[in-house]
């Protein structure tokens, strides 16, 4: 109990630092739990609470369409929102009891290392992590090389990504053609390697702490089609989806058309979740993910490269910020062919030939883990402690000597967290 | 309970081949600071020859280029070292001075008034010259706190590898040549330039808006003050020869007030030249900025005797615990001055 004081308390100082964020957060979170325990006896109030919980967060994500653009959105705003329209809806539904502990509910909503980036965890699911919880040496050297392993992704990979990525975006007259097609597939990698180092290092730290947090991704560019890439990748916001948008409206007990209907609705509200810029975005993933299953042949590698260019072409929609921008983008891979000066611009964005070497081992050594990662954890998990101990040690002095980080560096804050 | 002890006996070996990796691999990305940017390393060639200094000179570039210890030795038995290091900020100079009383008390401490004119940290590369090779002491965390740019982050001074990683690529053969002990390139922090680059040619002398000097630098300037007072320690000011920067009247006169306050001695070496003997057709490397071997000949020839004669430091030539190590010292300063002007007359009748 008093471990879960510490961990709320410190969390929240943490979070103070961004702001007067948590004021919103500290209300937010007192007036749910408040509203939690009246919703088995008054269930109306569900609806009520939905909306008002619903209704910053939509105009957080539609105010670039309005004539003033001046509200900052509270840090995590996206993530604890849904976690606590989850706990509203399922004690609407009787699926269990309120929370009776402030403390442990406060915890579920505020617990800071995935406030930033998730992942979107049920409250039977945290409530078990957080009465499970116990610290032991194995758990602490898993979670640490976890954390390390996220540390990788983020530091070595994702920020010599990002800054070949930043220089082609910034010039979009300049850069289209083959580096419109090279920054989105190499944002494809800085996106997974940022997002997922990220969750590495929430799921590592807590495991550190002997709590045990959802995966959020299972090597999705090794997805066969986009529907199943949806089930790889942001695992915890998909089942959200589901369990709360998707099942709600019908799922696929109503018909094909209106199975159809209802996965391009589901994918709206996660483009809308991302932002009112994304819609479109969320709307062509509904579509291959409703009519993407009819493109797949029977060879596996070919499906996994049309799958992953798929995804990269529509990150686009990250990468540049105007609708127009990413149309012309988009068109220009297939009409600008300056393939030829390519290799010599890209050269010159900023990594050195040392970084581009670093940068192609690690992306080697990422996929290598993403295709063999049950094998090598399972492998891991076999080492004796000193081994366990030996692998931090090695991740770490990488990340310290690869790390792009510090002085001079600006690679310190998670794209995913500004959603 | 054998398992268990196997378990720490390898966890143990684990931990110490990580932080033995760790001490190394940072070692290895620091700056050595031998060929590029040699003024990094003066700071810490002091400590190979701490103590037994009647004077220490304290200063930026207009020290360790313009006073030669060795000629210090040679014309008045002066024993001397430079602890000057480039853009030392008055704040640094008290770090280096209060660092210096720990390892000796000289008679004499020679503070150059440039920096005066600095209020704030110039920039990080210049903090990294003074503070990167320093040892750790109380004097290292309060050099590093006071000089800090905003951008800069202390913990990158305790493990250098978190400011000096992206070296990795860069890598030179001095960088594993030197990983453990770096060669002397100064004569008793002197850094020896025979080069001849007459006067050239500056920005035209502008009347700025505010002469005054920051009162950090005097609350830092009150500080080596109370230092030497209570070292025993007589504190003297120079303005050390430069035709650029320009050192105005106004500076020169807040100094002079501050001396004549505080009953120190204060030498504008600058405006005593044409006395001095200098010529800047042939005493200066830099076209002006810094005096050259020759120049410095002179300037440390006429500054010894006001040394000697003003301020009663001790002639050690006959000293026979002194003597035959600065003799040998000097020996060597003469034949690198000879070797240095041996390459460089080649190098001209090429």
């Amino acid at each position: 109990m008093m471990i879960n004081f510490l961990i709320l308390i410190v969390g929240l100082v943490v979070y103070a630092g961004y702001g007067i964020s948590v004021l919103y957060l500290s209300a937010v979170t007192l007036l749910s739990y408040l509203v939690g325990r009246l919703i088995p006896r008054h269930r109306f109030i569900m609806w009520i609470s939905v909306a008002f919980l619903i209704l910053p967060l939509l105009f957080l994500r539609v105010q670039q369409w309005l004539p003033w653009r001046s509200i900052i959105a509270p840090i995590g705003i996206s993530y604890f929102t849904l976690q606590i329209i989850a706990y509203h809806v399922d004690l609407y539904r009787g699926k269990y009891e309120p929370e009776k502990n402030l403390l442990r509910f406060g915890l579920f909503v505020t617990y800071l290392p995935h406030i930033f980036i998730g992942p979107i965890e049920s409250y039977p699911r945290m409530r078990a992590a957080l009465e499970e919880r116990r610290v032991n040496g194995d758990d602490f050297l898993k979670g640490a090389v976890r954390a390390m392993w996220g540390s990788f992704k983020k530091l070595v990979i994702a920020a010599r990504i990002g800054m070949i990525v930043s220089a082609i975006s910034a010039e979009p007259e300049r850069f289209n053609g083959a580096f419109a097609l090279a920054a989105m597939l190499l944002y494809a990698i800085q996106l997974y390697a940022d997002f997922s180092g990220g969750i590495d290092i929430v799921l590592g730290v807590s495991r550190m702490f002997g709590i045990r947090m959802s995966e959020n991704f299972d090597a999705p560019y090794f997805s066969q089609s986009v529907q199943e890439f949806w089930h790889r990748w942001h695992i915890t916001l998909g089942s959200w989806l589901r369990e709360y948008v998707y099942f709600p409206l019908g799922g696929s007990r109503k018909g094909r058309l209106r199975k159809y209907f209802n996965i391009i609705v589901t994918f709206l509200v996660s483009g809308l979740w991302h932002g009112a810029g994304f819609l479109l975005w969320g709307l062509m993933h509904g579509v291959f993910v409703a009519f993407g299953e009819k493109l797949k042949t029977k060879n596996r590698t070919l499906n996994r490269i049309v799958t992953f260019l798929l995804v990269s072409f529509l990150w686009s929609f990250f990468i540049w910020p105007e609708p127009t921008t990413i149309l012309r983008m988009l068109g220009s891979v297939f009409t600008v062919f300056n393939y030829n000066v390519l290799f010599a611009e890209i050269s010159g964005m900023g990594l050195t030939a040392g970084d581009w070497v670093v940068l192609g081992g690690s992306c080697l050594l990422l996929g290598l883990y993403d295709w063999k990662s049950s094998k090598l954890k399972t492998r891991f998990c076999s080492f004796p402690p000193a081994a366990k101990l030996g692998t931090i040690c090695l991740l770490a002095l990488t990340v310290l000597t690869f790390g792009m980080y510090g002085f001079g560096f600006t690679a310190s804050e998670f794209i995913y967290s500004r959603f | 309970m054998k398992e268990k002890g196997k378990t720490v006996v390898s966890i143990g070996v684990v931990l110490i081949t990580f932080c033995i990796a760790f001490v190394l691999i940072s070692r290895l990305l620091q700056p050595k600071y031998m060929t590029d940017l040699e003024e990094g390393s003066f700071i810490s060639q002091y400590y190979r020859e701490a103590g037994g200094h009647d004077v220490i000179f304290l200063g930026d570039c207009e020290v360790y280029a313009n006073f030669s210890p060795m000629e210090l030795y040679r014309n008045n038995g002066i024993t001397a070292y430079i602890r000057g290091t480039p853009q030392q900020l008055v704040w640094m100079s008290y770090y280096v001075a209060e660092e210096t009383f720990r390892y000796e008390s000289p008679r004499v401490l020679v503070f150059n008034v440039n920096a005066m004119r600095y209020s704030e940290p110039v920039s990080e590369a210049y903090n990294r010259l003074t503070i990167d090779q320093m040892r750790w002491s109380g004097s290292k965390v309060g050099i590093i706190t006071a000089s800090m740019t905003e951008e800069e982050q202390f913990l990158s001074y305790v493990f250098p590898i978190l400011r000096y990683h992206s070296r990795f690529d860069k890598l030179t053969q001095e960088d594993f040549s030197y990983l453990f002990q770096v060669r002397d390139n100064t004569f008793s922090g002197y850094q020896l330039h025979t080069e001849v680059v007459p006067e050239g040619t500056f920005p035209v002398k502008k009347a700025l808006p505010d002469y005054q000097f920051g009162d950090i630098c005097y609350e830092y300037l009150d500080k080596i003050r109370l230092l030497c007072e209570e070292n025993g320690t007589e504190l003297v000011l120079v303005k050390a020869p430069s035709l650029y920067p320009y050192w105005y009247d106004e500076y020169d006169e807040q100094i002079r007030e501050y001396a004549a306050e505080y009953g120190l001695a204060f030498y504008n070496l600058a405006e005593r030249s044409e006395e001095i003997g200098l010529d800047y057709t042939k005493d200066t490397y830099d076209g002006g900025y810094h005096l050259n071997l020759f120049g410095a000949v002179k300037l440390s020839q006429y500054f010894g005797d006001i040394l000697t004669e003003e301020h009663g430091v001790a002639d050690h030539r006959q000293d026979p615990k002194i003597a035959p190590a600065y003799d040998k010292k000097l020996q060597v300063y003469d034949e690198t001055i000879e070797e240095r002007m041996r390459v460089e007359d080649n190098e001209e009748n090429k």
